[in-house]
């Protein structure tokens, strides 16, 4: 009996690819009009910052001609929102804090270069999947390096040692980690995919059964994400861990109690974690009523709601309003920045932008007919981004605990930065689906 | 011109290329949702119906449900296929019905409990017409094609 193949048209074409040329050419005038009015209000002593614009100009003109002749069927419309967001991301970092900017834009020009090597290298999936162990064990290498060796690039005592540096070049291993753990998580559970959804699991709606299979990696996973928070104190990224892991293998199995026990593991670990860390405690604290501290731990929070408010519906306009009050502002709380420059425009168009990424990143996984392990990572990619993006967002508005996560493709951060433009090259990559 | 004019008009302008980029993103997430609807509903093109029969004072009767014929519609308790059965006698993966050729077979895919054609067991793949009775556990469908 021959295999059969669900019909073509069930895949879908990606068309107006100029619509999204014009969505970038209107992003690049959004952006040139900014760094014009930066200029003018910093006035003739001001940090002269074009370069910084004609750099993104050329990554965004040069990575579309190549993706276009080398990738012709990706996602445009992915590609040209990753552009927008990253340049979004520059002028933020030059406006907030303009030492900063001369690193960042170096390194969008290397994520760029990467992006694109990711989305036209041939054998990237292949690879991704023949190396896992390779990678994960180089991925957690790195990750356990960072307790013994790791440094803070500000140089405060006392700060998390989450980075490895050579010279001044500093590089974040729990970043990569992500991509190679999504990986990982996706050909594991790809090649268990039968095994879930046999009868046993799917259909014995009245006995509880967790196999080792699927519990096995649900117990590690867990004891990686507390390990990281326990020797790190990095709460984010432990949640960031555990969130996208629970969802891939809720997809891949289809089991609701998966959910429903990993649901309960995360409230046992941060019940407990309440109690054992100072770091949660102070976050959940601050959360919960941030205003007896306004002026000293939750100082933070309470002046990116300060942000929010002053911005308005159209923003104070770019340099005009006093984003900078807020701590550490280009790294966790470019999104607040935003609120208070551009005002709830602004940030619409961000959330719209970090939403349509995910939906076209879904919309990669839905093409992808009978692969498990493309599936799942093009599932496993977009939520990283889209979850990450949630936490900081909703930090910021003190909707949810404050993590200290990166808002991706804006934020000011190397690691996070590349880290980003790989996702974003693997689901470009994804996207072309055609064999 | 002074500054504070000149910082105004350039604040407006960006408000408003912000707006033509939430509109333009807007246009066409809806302008592909609308084509995609139309490729998928192109595709779901009606070849038939399985009328679901049940059994009631010793003679199957309509019950009103019915599910539309696919060239490949499989029949099983699991939720995955694409007609769920929810019945005790169903196995997870009982039988498939099939296009092939102009013609339309159904097939028992070694369920516990067999499938019948027409109170006839089905022990390989036969080609069924319009009017015949599948049988999978307690249920009954009744094929009926859109020739």
């Amino acid at each position: 009996m021959t295999a059969i193949s669900p019909p073509p048209s069930l895949v879908y074409r990606y068309r107006n690819a100029g619509a999204s040329y014009i969505l970038l050419g209107l992003g690049g005038m959004f952006l040139a009009i900014n760094f014009l009015a930066l200029n003018v209000q910093r006035g003739a002593e001001g940090l002269a910052n074009w370069e910084h614009f004609a750099i993104w100009a050329v990554c965004a003109v040069v990575s579309a001609v190549i993706l276009r002749y080398r990738l012709p069927k990706h996602d445009t419309l992915l590609f040209a929102l990753t552009m927008f967001l990253s340049g979004w991301g520059i002028l933020a970092i030059d406006r907030l804090s303009p030492l900063f900017a001369d690193r960042q834009t170096a390194w969008l020009s290397l994520a760029t270069a990467a992006m694109v090597a990711v989305g036209i290298f041939p054998h990237t999936l292949r690879w991704l999947r023949t190396y896992r162990y390779l990678l994960l064990v180089g991925g957690l290498t790195l990750l356990v390096s960072t307790i013994v060796l790791g440094r803070n690039p500000s140089g405060q005592i006392g700060a998390p040692q989450l980075w490895l540096g050579i010279g001044t070049i500093f590089f974040q291993p729990s970043e990569a980690l992500k991509i190679i753990l999504v990986a990982f998580l996706a050909s594991y559970l790809a090649e268990q995919y039968p095994a879930m959804r046999a009868e046993g699991l799917n259909a014995g709606y009245h006995r509880l059964q967790l196999s080792p299979r699927i519990a096995g990696p649900i117990l590690l996973m867990w004891g990686l994400s507390v390990v990281i928070l326990v020797w790190q104190r990095d709460l984010g990224t432990a949640m960031l861990f555990f969130f996208v892991f629970l969802a891939l293998l809720y997809i891949a199995s289809g089991n609701w109690r998966i959910l429903l026990s990993g649901l309960l593991l995360i409230v046992v670990a941060g019940i407990i974690a309440y109690y054992q860390f100072d770091v949660v405690r102070l976050r959940v604290d601050i959360w919960l009523n941030p205003w007896p501290e306004a002026d000293g731990r939750a100082y933070q929070v309470v002046q990116s709601l300060m942000a929010f408010a002053a911005g308005g519906i159209g923003g104070q306009g770019i340099d005009q309003g006093y984003p900078t009050y807020i701590p550490v502002v280009h790294s966790d709380f470019v999104f607040a920045a935003a609120a208070e420059e551009w005002g709830l425009v602004g940030v619409l168009v961000i959330t719209a932008c970090i939403v349509t990424l995910f939906v076209r990143g879904m919309r990669a996984a839905m093409n992808q007919q009978g692969r498990p392990f493309r599936v799942l990572l093009a599932i496993g990619l977009s939520l990283l981004i889209a979850a990450q993006s949630l936490l900081i967002m909703a930090g910021g508005l003190k909707l949810i605990p404050l993590t200290g996560v990166t808002l991706p493709f804006m934020s000011y951060g190397g690691s996070s930065l590349l880290t980003s433009f790989v996702v974003a090259g693997l689901l470009l990559r994804l996207s072309a689906v055609d064999d | 011109m002074n500054q504070t004019l000149i910082l105004f008009a350039l604040r407006f302008v960006s408000g408003l290329l912000l707006l033509s980029i939430l509109v333009g993103l807007f246009i066409i997430v809806w302008k592909e949702y609308r084509s995609t609807t139309g490729q998928s509903e192109a595709h779901r093109r009606v070849y038939g119906t399985l009328k679901v029969l049940r059994e009631l004072d010793g003679m199957y009767r309509i019950t009103g449900e019915t599910y539309p014929l696919l060239p490949l519609t499989s029949l099983g308790r699991s939720p995955t296929n694409s007609i769920p059965i929810p019945d005790t006698f169903a196995s997870s993966e009982h039988a498939m019905v099939t296009l092939r050729d102009g013609q339309w077979w159904l097939e028992d895919r070694q369920s516990r409990n067999g499938t019948t054609l027409n109170d006839l067991p089905v022990t390989q793949p036969v080609v069924i017409t319009q009017g015949d009775v599948i049988g999978i556990g307690t249920v009954r469908f009744h094929v009926e094609l859109e020739l």
